[in-house]
Order: C-alpha cells, then structure tokens, then sequence
C-alpha cells in the first residue's frame, strides 16, 4: 500500500520538482532581489535595505506612472466590457447557424500573436497609416493616432476583447431565457429586462472578465512598446527599461509593487461586487 | 412602438457587427498588405506580389528566428506533455486532501503575470550563474507557460473518462503501466493532443517571456518581429506574420480534422 501512494506521487513529483525550481524559486528571487543594494558596477551591492521600495512608493515620477497604468488598466476593462457584452449576448443567444463561425471570429485573435496584432494596429493607425491616408485623400487633415494612449488603449482592447466576451458568453448562456420573457410579457419594458433580470444575473460572469482583462492590461508591455514607442509610460515599460539599464533592485521593487498594487485593487473589486452580487447564489 | 423596437434590434446588430469588424480588422490588413507589390505598407495595395514571402524565406535574420521558434515551440511542448500528463492523471485520480492547491499550484504559470514570471526568471537565472547566455533558459521558461493548458485538456479528458474501464483493465490483470499504455492513453490521446496544440501556439507566439530571457543570438521569429517594428516596419514583417498564422490556422484545423477540438476550460 506504502508502495503504491509512492508510486502515486511519482505521478505529481515532475510537476512539483519543475514547478518549485523554476517558478517558487525564481519568485523568491525576485523578492531577494527588490531588498537588494543597488550598484552602478554589478547587478546589485551586498547587503539589504528597503530604499528602493521607498523609493517607488514616494518618488512622484513613478507614483504618477503607477496611476497612469491602472487608469489605462481600467479604461481598457470598461471598453471591453462595453463592447464584448452585446457581442456575448448575440454568441450566447443567436439562432444563426453562422454560431460556429463567429464563434470563431472571437476567438481567432487568440491564436494570432500580440507583435502580429500590435503590428496590425500600427499599419492602422501610424502617421502614413491606412486611416491618414484616407483622411488625406479625402482633403482632410492627419489625425495623430499613435505613439499615445490612445492607440495603446484601442490595441490593448482589441488584444484581451476575447478574454472579456468568453466569461460573458458563459454567463449568458447560463440564464434562462424564460426569465426574460416571463418578465417581457409582464410588462417590462427591453430595458427594464436588461436592467432587472440579465445584468445582474450575468454579474458573475461581467466580474471573471473584468477582473482577468484589468490584470492581462496593468502586465501588457509589448503593446504599449511598440504603439506607444516611448512615448506613454506604464509601470511596466519603466520596469523593462530599469531591466535594460540593469538596475535590477529597483526594477524587482517597482515590478513587485505594481503586482500588489493590481492584487489590492482586484481584492477590493470582488469586495465591492460581492455587495451586488448578493442573493444571486 | 414596434418602429422602436426594430430600431433598437438594428442598432444592436450593427454594434454587434461593427466588433466583429473590430476584431478581424488589423489581422486581415496584415494579410492584405503581406501581398502588396509595392515597397511600402500602403493601402489600398497596388498589386499582387509574393515578393515579400520571397524576402522572408530569404532573409536569413527571419529564418533562424523561425526555425529556432518551430524548435523552441516543439521541444517545449513535447516537456510540456510528458510533466503535466501524470499530473493531470494525479489530480483526477488519485489526489487526496491537497487536491485543489496541488491544481492551484499547477495552473499558477497561468494565474501569475506573464511579465512578473519572466524576471523572477532572469534573476533566477543569473543568481544560479547560467543567466541568458544559452538557449536553455528561454526553453525552461517556454515549458512553464505551456504546463497549465496541456494540463487542463488532459484533466478535462480524464473526467469523460470512466475509472471503471482501468479497474476493469486492473482486475484483468493488467499491471498499472499496462493499463496505461493500453486503455488510459488510447482514450485521452484527444486531450493530449489538444493540450499540445495550445501548448504549441503558446510557445510559438510568445514574446513577453521571450524578450526579457533572450540570451545572445537566441531570436524567435516574434522577437525578430518585435525588433523590425520598434525600428519602422517593412512588408517583409507583414509576410512573416502570414506565414506564422497560416501555421497556427493550419494546426488547429488539422487537429480539429482529425482529433476534434475541444474548447478550453479554466
């Protein structure tokens, strides 16, 4: 019998042993590292201090860029709630038998990379781009569509969209649409249906897709990179660039702060909802 | 009334179309622009040319970054596979009390930002002093991402799978490996493959690991793509970009063809 829980937990062991040397260990690290001494000659001095937490949490340039990324987080969580749920709702009720197909139109620009999509975007919207150009040939002027956040918002929409419509088109699909009638043939106006039967039966569906596209927006780095070319800065380009410019101590603080930043606003989210949530079950 | 209503039923539906514009638009000018004659990303294109496919089978900057991404993608899926297939088996049948913080743990590659996991890496790495000058890092960091989704195809196979057809192989007499190799994984196979396939795509497009565990001379083809765009961007990308979408498209149709796909749980 012994022999046999042994022979179970060889099963899990490879998972257990990759998982803790290369991804428990590596987080350790980078705890370590944020306590680390700063140097100009190596990655790091010996010795610990807590400076360079200090410093990303009162340094106002940073605090600003912390700001900067949670409200564009945020935008980009309220643009694709608005945009995915009609889109939920015609997947989760359409009759079509195109169903399959956009479906698969949602889900598409999952299997297409981010540099592929940013690329499209920046074909889109630079300042010889597909939309300048037709507003010139049209004798209108150039519009700056890029290299600001609002091109890096539109990309970032258009990236974790999907990730915002699946939750929905599952919640969605969860509710009967009985409901709805019974409610329509009582009297309630299309609006007072949405109001008062599908939106706060959907909630736990709109909370999953809000809350995993605001963490996916507040880590996106190669998107605002490439659309914002230096020119918007989040807490993660500056982490990147701290990265590149090895002042690794402060760049495993300021990275780590963001991640409970994201943490504490994400706990204080499902907090809030919870209140509205209430008497679902 | 019933004017209003249908007005609203309109309104819907082009709202619900113009995302689905959304959403296809910026792929389907890469595409477009991939077959452009002329030298630069101008639209409307002026004519058809596979000159730029030609550009990038023979540039050599794109084609060890492709080769390596094919390698890369496949060596970490295949790792992929063998690690989180028993894992899979683990949590679903035999788990005891630590069953849900054992999946918890198995899925954190998935849960944690992507960013976060790729310099807790680097600085693993240069503290145990192999740092980013081989390949091997950005493979390990490759095989992390790809866990949790053979993972979860595996785990969700293993469900519609009754335990009583290996019991029933056991009281034949089988030995566990036997029962294995002859009833389990004929009947998950759907679920592995699947799970290889996502494991795949997600290795082969990958860039936020990719980029910050780069080691000198390791490129992968989104990398060498990230690169030609930060400094301007030239039709060749564009091409590359098709070539990288024909190959996933064409992985999931294949698999869809001859497996089935299945839709991807959390």
């Amino acid at each position: 019998m012994n022999g046999l829980s042994r022979g179970k937990l060889l099963l899990a062991a490879p998972i257990g042993v990759a998982l803790f040397v290369f991804l428990v260990l590596p987080y350790l690290t980078i705890v370590v590292m944020s306590f680390r001494v700063p140097s100009t000659t190596a990655a790091y001095a010996p010795g610990f201090t807590i400076a360079n937490y200090a410093k990303a949490l009162t340094d106002e340039l940073y605090i600003g860029t912390l700001v900067d990324t949670l409200r564009i987080a945020l935008t980009i969580t309220v643009i694709c709630l608005l945009l995915g749920y009609p889109v939920a709702f015609h997947l989760a009720r359409t009759p079509s038998r195109w169903r399959g197909l956009l479906y698969g139109l949602v889900l598409s620009p999952l299997l297409v990379g981010v540099v592929i999509r940013s690329f499209g975007w920046i074909i889109l919207l630079a300042n010889n781009g597909v939309i300048n150009q037709w507003l010139v040939s049209m004798d209108m002027p150039r519009v700056r569509l890029m290299y600001n956040e609002f091109g890096v918002i539109l990309a970032l929409v258009h990236i974790f969209l999907p990730f915002m419509v699946l939750p929905l088109v599952g919640a969605i699909q969860g509710i009967d649409p009985k409901l709805e009638e019974a409610a329509r043939s009582l009297g309630a106006s299309r609006r007072r249906v949405f109001l008062r039967v599908l939106l706060p039966l959907s909630l736990p569906g709109i909370q999953s897709g809000t809350i995993l596209v605001f963490v996916l927006a507040c880590g996106a780095y190669v998107t605002p990179m490439l659309l914002g070319a230096g020119r918007v800065h989040t807490t993660t380009t500056s982490v990147i660039q701290l990265l590149e410019q090895f002042l690794w101590p402060f760049g495993a603080a300021l990275s780590l702060v963001l991640a409970v930043v994201g943490l504490l606003a994400v706990a204080l989210y499902v907090r809030l909802s919870a209140r509205w949530m209430r008497g679902l079950a | 009334m019933s004017a209003n209503a249908s007005l609203g039923r309109g309104l819907f539906l082009a709202l619900v179309t113009a995302v689905y514009v959304f959403l296809m638009l910026p792929i389907a000018i890469v595409v477009a622009l991939s077959f452009n004659s002329a030298r630069s990303l101008s639209f409307p294109p002026q004519g058809f040319s596979l000159r730029w496919y030609v550009a990038f089978f023979q540039s050599e900057p794109f084609m060890d970054a492709f080769v390596l991404s094919l390698w890369l993608a496949a060596l970490a899926t295949a790792t992929a596979v063998l690690i989180a297939t028993p894992a899979a088996i683990y949590y679903v049948r035999h788990g005891g009390r630590w069953r849900e913080l054992f999946r918890l743990y198995v899925l954190a590659p998935l849960l944690l930002p992507e960013i976060l996991t790729a310099i807790a890496l680097l600085f693993f790495y240069y503290e145990i002093g192999i740092g980013t000058k081989t390949v091997v890092g950005l493979y390990i960091g490759h095989v992390v991402v790809c866990l949790p989704f053979v993972f979860l195809q595996v785990t969700a196979s293993l469900y519609n799978l009754s335990p009583s057809l290996e019991e029933a192989a056991r009281s034949l007499g089988a030995v566990p490996l036997t029962t294995f190799r002859r009833i389990t994984l004929p009947l998950i196979k759907p679920g592995v493959i699947n799970g290889a396939l996502f494991a795949f795509i997600i290795s082969f497009d990958n860039v936020s690991i990719s980029l910050l565990l780069k080691g000198i001379g390791t490129t992968t083809l989104p990398m060498q793509m990230f690169d030609y765009l930060r400094w301007g961007s030239d039709p060749t990308t564009a091409a590359a970009s098709t070539v990288s979408i024909v190959m996933t498209l064409g992985a999931v149709l294949l698999v869809d063809r001859f497996v089935g796909l299945r839709a991807m749980r959390y």
